[in-house]
């Protein structure tokens, strides 16, 4: 469900969250279209969300209070923006943060295996 | 850059609710992606209708059906304590209620803990978290139709419970249940999926097909015995009972401690037979005692009979204390077994020890009261027969036996 050319999907599930309210905490207001295309044009297309996984999980958060929405009419049909609660912004951070440890601490750990064969016992 | 006229947005938006996407909401998150999505393609030269194509293809193979299944699993995800307890309750329920059918079938003890445990989990444990799931994961237009479905499945089972613990109250839950599933959910739910099927007709029997089998299930609880059974039940019951009913005090007018207590007896049983009718049938006292078996309206009736003999200050003590009498009077006039009720006996029924009164009385229709009633004043009579017979003979039978 979620097309990207270079990661597998376990990979990216465990992450779409952090990307989404990263993104809005950055960017403010935002709307779906847009969030799928920024999201392809920051990562060289190396990561693709698709409506398949961005929209069931815009509208879990919303349901969950970490975003708002407002509706902005766009001639004949309604375009809707995503943008951060308190709550959600708190989350944003906490998620953020959090995924930088985990990756400073993969690098380090995958580091150690590259430099150290012997680790494979 | 390119901007889309109504009429595609229109072709779009009905594309869009066609391919199953019925939430507001989400139609016009996609309606807007589909549409920026296809303007944006156009402007790098493509046609509308390849824009379009190719813009649908990125929906991947579940396409927009599947956008809204995810967003519906999403929002209502049950946690997993809640999973976990929603499979124990679910699970428990029905061990019980199948162990403790099968149990009462078999006329094991422990049937009917097991059978109000299950049915209690299934109807106030695990339905109401059902429901409550339901109402979660549904639009909201949805909510009578899944709250009225709760009320009458809860009620069916608590029904069924009650029936089989034979509680009152049963028949008011099994038929306010039913009639909740039959009148109201039923018809709403295939109402619902009729407008929206493909294949209409078998919708439409499939409809029917499930409002017959709960008429059917009604039909079985109501008419629980057939008519033919119930009159080859009641005419040997009515046939003793007339009988009986010219059997009066009177009969037994002489002198004697059989005598008198026999006439008492057959005065009590009168007396008892017609306040019993007065209270189920609600008619004045002589009309009761004009009435026979086959007249009774409510010939099941059992709590009139449990009331008037067996709750406090009931009658069965005076019942026994009579007929313990008869029975200290007739030894050695009446042939041993020809009347014997042995009160001080105890008898056991489905593994239960119950007292003579209990065995006989307890949770008996009236119709089975009447008829034991009868029968009691029958044997009096032929008792009788041979008390006279015996005190006849008696002189005679006390002197020496004349040698030959």
């Amino acid at each position: 469900m979620y097309i990207c050319l270079m990661y597998s999907n376990e990979l990216i599930k465990g992450t779409l969250k952090t990307i989404v309210l990263s993104l809005l905490a950055k960017h403010g207001r935002m709307y779906g279209y847009e969030i799928t295309q920024h999201v392809k044009e920051a990562t060289d297309g190396k990561i693709q969300l698709t409506e398949g996984a961005l929209y069931p999980l815009l509208h879990r958060l919303e349901a969950e209070g970490m975003l708002l929405t407002e509706k902005v009419n766009i001639g004949k049909r309604v375009r809707k923006y995503y943008s951060l609660t308190d709550a959600g912004n708190e989350t944003s951070g906490v998620l953020a943060k959090e995924f930088k440890d985990f990756s400073e601490t993969m690098n380090q750990l995958l580091n150690n295996f590259l430099l150290n064969p012997s680790y494979h016992g | 850059m390119a901007e889309l006229n109504e009429q595609q947005i229109d072709l779009i938006s009905a594309y869009i609710r066609q391919h199953g996407v019925a939430s507001d909401s989400l139609h016009e998150d996609l309606l807007d992606h589909v549409c920026t999505s296809i303007e944006n393609l156009m402007d790098e030269g493509l046609s509308f209708e390849d824009a379009f194509a190719k813009t649908i293809k990125l929906f991947g193979p579940g396409g927009l059906k599947q956008v809204q299944q995810q967003t519906f699993e999403l929002i209502t995800e049950m946690n997993v304590t809640m999973k976990k307890l929603a499979f124990v309750l679910g699970l428990t329920s029905a061990i019980l209620l199948l162990a403790g059918t099968v149990f009462k079938l078999l006329h094991w003890p422990g049937a009917g803990i097991m059978v109000v445990l299950g049915g209690g989990i299934l109807s106030l444990g695990y339905l109401p978290m059902l429901l409550w799931h339901k109402l979660k994961e549904s639009e909201k237009g949805d909510a009578p139709m899944h709250i009225t479905g709760f009320v009458g499945l809860a009620g069916s089972a608590l029904g069924v419970t009650f029936k089989i613990m034979h509680w009152p109250g049963a028949g008011m839950f099994l038929i306010g249940g039913m009639a909740f599933l039959g009148i109201i959910y039923i018809p709403i739910y295939f109402f619902r999926k009729y407008k929206t099927s493909s294949n209409k007709p078998v919708t439409l029997s499939a409809g029917l097909v499930a409002m017959t089998c709960l008429i059917m299930v009604f039909a079985l609880i109501n008419i629980n015995n057939s008519a033919q059974m119930d009159r080859a039940l009641l005419l040997p019951e009515n046939h003793l009972y007339v009988k009986a009913q010219g059997i009066r005090d009177t009969d037994f007018a002489k002198d004697g401690e059989f005598w008198k207590a026999a006439s008492e007896t057959v005065t009590l049983l009168d007396e008892f037979a017609v306040e019993m009718i007065m209270r189920s049938e609600e008619v004045s006292s002589a009309e009761a005692s004009r009435m026979s078996i086959l007249d009774l309206r409510r010939r099941n009736d059992h709590r009139t009979p449990h009331f008037f003999l067996f709750n406090e200050g009931g009658r069965m003590s005076e019942l026994v204390e009579v007929l313990k009498r008869v029975n200290a009077a007739s030894e050695g006039l009446v042939t041993e077994g020809m009347f014997a009720y042995e009160v001080d006996e105890s008898y056991v029924l489905y593994g239960e020890s119950l007292d003579w009164a209990s065995y006989h009385f307890k949770n008996v229709p009236l119709t089975s009261v009447l008829s034991q009633f009868a029968q009691i004043k029958l044997d009096l009579l032929r008792a009788s027969d041979m008390v006279a017979h015996q005190e006849s003979i008696q002189p005679a039978a006390s002197g020496p036996p004349s040698g030959s």
